[in-house]
């Protein structure tokens, strides 16, 4: 292990750090949080010598640490929830997560292809990965569990030897100020495929516009009472759509009175899916929030099959993210899909139809 | 008595065992990895991990505790409020249990478990949030799928007084970070950007404060926050348009999605926000102790660990001679040490399940 002083000799530590990344070592450097290590993540062989020096991490993904938003570029795909967090808050001590392009070495996105990336806010280090010209990896420089390192001292009492031979160079600035470790952000779950028209051919459409949240609601409990009086042999799916704050849940607390649930019909977000035992018309009402479904999929994973074999009504805020699912059901249920638009503080346009 | 606790009601796999009211060990496995943290469940992982980490958990929390089964006298498991899928892996590892070693088993409410958690102690017998509290007290659970204010008039004895009508307190902040594209885990980063923040900057309606219940709606801050950020918009990108643009029709209709913020405008935004929440809910906090004449406080929740709140709450009770217990950050999230001392109360009061094998789950479980 090789230890350079980056105040005393920056000019050889980029150096020597550039010579130990192109040959696959493992470099600990100062950032304006902890102490960080680094490996050219696109070396499968560096990514594995790290994972080794950082012993258990399960299926914990890796950060990488850029120059600038062009860089990140090569590596993620960046929204505009992202773009925006680049340009408000980077270089800092935020670690911003995107889909990954799929060009860094096994393990170092996560297992759902996603990508963690920071902008260190230390003149140094961005010096350094503007010379490699490429990204460095950018997780903690202790191993999983221990201390968060803020001197070369943390990181020698917390390892054993064997471990502290991987290390191939350190980047000595001290002791650091204790700041904690970059906050992460995940902006992928803003990655709502919102339907256009056409997406969906609904028959029989009807529009109306509520004036206040207890119309909103009083529309919820009439659209039921016409699907009871349908007398369908089937479950029924009320797909929502709609952005924050336009009524979905309190529709979903009209559709609820009317089937005779007697308590508060809360927002199911936090838990995804609230489940109601019926007394009358139906045998459950399922009510489900999918915003935070990485992918259709986990609506499958949810029970969504055995929702379907139940005579149950299943509402679902933000149906957009799983649509595909949603309408290839339409033969074991019958679709009502819905989409709510503001029209002013407190009126709302609420549009609806069948799906089959 | 031994109880061994078990608790999978949302995405962390906790089991704890507990002799009496005093903490043993306490295992939580969160099984999320960092990129999906905080804020909420991901349905098949919950239940794959659950199923995953189940036994190893248990198998910790007794070689923790340095007992085996045969040491133990009950088996305490949550069986709602939660996620179904979650709280039956759960539910199936504790019948399991009970039938192997031929342990009663007891079900347990995860909202008492908050309710009761300032009554636990460590292994040597120190109460972990430091405060006494007695009957009859007040106890507001804050989390991102609650908020409910329950006047505990004794072990068993609850009554639910005040409740969100819609949103819970931290979904609130996880869907105003989703209006200012802050990214995911909202309430951690409205606390973080909002930190320096002017918390009086914006004025923010505090819906239901004066409706004379102790109810909640944390949908209408979220709406009045949406309203209030169309107008910042708007009067940014259009001087000329001094009005209000609402409605989808207009050319110049602000869709949430494609309004963005500057650092400054986030951070006095979220300052804001974040003091209106603290205000309405230590308003509220303060009318039920008023109506109930109580002398004691406690609160729980993931939501109980945020800073702005910790601190109003202090502020709040300085004056008065009213004793707050503010859990330790550990058993404010989920654990099943809460679950254990739940049950052991229970046990006193012979609440045990008639045939274990036939209990269900119930993801709404509340209080009357």
């Amino acid at each position: 292990m090789k230890v350079i002083s980056i105040k005393k000799n920056p000019t050889a530590a980029i150096k020597e750090s550039i010579k130990t990344l192109k040959n696959g070592g493992i470099i600990v450097y100062p950032t304006e949080t902890c102490y960080g290590l680094g490996v050219d993540p696109t070396n499968q062989q560096a990514v594995d010598k790290l994972i080794s020096y950082k012993t258990f991490r399960a299926d914990k993904p890796i950060s990488i640490a850029v120059f600038d938003k062009k860089m990140a570029d090569k590596y993620v795909t960046l929204n505009d929830t992202a773009k925006n967090l680049y340009k408000e808050y980077l270089p800092g001590p935020f670690t911003i997560i995107s889909k990954s392009k799929g060009k860094v070495a096994h393990g170092v996105e996560s297992n759902i292809k996603t990508l963690g990336i920071r902008i260190p806010a230390y003149e140094f280090m961005l010096n350094l990965i503007k010379e490699f010209n490429s990204p460095i990896t950018a997780t903690s420089a202790n191993v999983s569990y221990k201390k968060t390192p803020y001197s070369l001292k943390d990181i020698l009492s917390n390892t054993s030897q064997k471990q502290q031979e991987l290390i191939d160079l350190v980047l000595d600035a001290k002791t650091l100020p204790k700041i904690s470790p970059s906050t992460v952000i995940d902006t992928t779950l803003d990655d709502v495929n919102v339907l256009r028209q056409g997406d969906i051919i609904l028959k029989r459409t009807h529009k109306v516009i509520t004036k206040t949240q207890q119309e909103t609601r009083t529309f919820g409990e009439k659209l039921v009472s016409n699907l009871i009086k349908k007398k369908l042999n089937k479950p029924i799916i009320i797909a929502l759509q709609g952005e924050l704050g336009t009524g979905k849940t309190q529709l979903c607390k009209g559709i609820a009175k009317r089937l005779g649930v007697k308590q508060e019909v809360l927002s199911p977000t936090f838990i995804i899916c609230r489940e109601y035992k019926l007394t009358q018309d139906f045998d459950k009402l399922f009510h489900m929030d999918i915003y935070k479904l990485a992918n259709a999929q986990e609506l499958l994973d949810l029970g969504f099959r055995e929702m379907l074999k139940g005579h149950n009504l299943i509402v679902i805020e933000w149906a957009e993210k799983a649509s595909k699912i949603i309408k290839e059901m339409n033969k074991e249920a019958f679709i009502v899909w819905i989409n709510m638009y503001h029209k002013s503080e407190t009126e709302r346009i609420i549009e609806y139809g069948e799906y089959s | 008595m031994k109880i061994l606790a078990i608790e999978t009601s949302c995405d962390d796999t906790c089991a704890a065992v507990l002799e009496n009211d005093r903490v043993l060990s306490s295992v939580v496995s969160t099984q999320v990895s960092f990129h999906r943290k905080f804020g909420g469940v991901v349905p098949g992982i919950a239940r794959d991990k659950h199923k995953e980490f189940i036994d190893p958990c248990v198998k910790k929390a007794l070689a923790k505790a340095n007992v085996t089964m045969k040491d133990i006298d009950y088996v305490a498991v949550t069986y709602g409020p939660g996620l179904a899928i979650a709280l039956e892996v759960g539910i199936k590892k504790a019948q399991a249990l009970c039938k192997e070693f031929n342990k009663p088993l007891i079900a347990v409410n995860h909202l008492e478990g908050h309710l009761i958690s300032p009554f636990l102690r460590d292994k040597n017998g120190k109460l972990y949030s430091k405060v006494e509290v007695d009957f009859p007290f007040i106890s507001m659970i804050i989390s991102g799928g609650h908020t409910e204010i329950v006047l505990v008039k004794d072990f068993g004895e609850y009554k639910l007084i005040g409740q969100t009508l819609d949103d819970a307190a931290g979904e609130a902040f996880d869907k105003v970070a989703r209006l200012l594209k802050l990214g995911y885990p909202g309430g951690p980063l409205i606390s973080k950007v909002g930190e320096k923040g002017n918390r009086t900057k914006y004025l923010l309606p505090k819906p239901l404060l004066n409706s004379g219940d102790l109810d909640f709606s944390f949908s209408g801050i979220k709406t009045a926050c949406l309203v209030s950020l169309r107008n910042i918009y708007a009067k940014k990108v259009s001087k000329k348009n001094k009005k209000l643009i609402l409605t989808q029709n207009d050319p110049e209709y602000y869709d949430s999605k494609d309004m963005f913020f500057t650092k400054e405008e986030i951070a006095d935004f979220a300052a804001s926000f974040e003091k209106t929440v603290a205000d309405i809910l230590v308003a509220k906090l303060l009318m039920a102790i008023k109506k109930y004449n109580v002398k004691h406080v406690s609160i729980g929740g993931g939501v109980s660990a945020n800073n702005h709140l910790r601190k109003s709450l202090r502020e709040a009770f300085a004056d008065k001679e009213i004793s707050v217990a503010i859990p330790d950050k550990r058993f404010c999230t989920d654990n099943a040490g809460m679950i254990g001392i739940a049950a052991y109360y229970k046990a006193q009061r012979k609440e045990f399940v008639k045939e274990p094998a036939k209990l269900d789950r119930n993801p709404v479980l509340n209080f009357e």
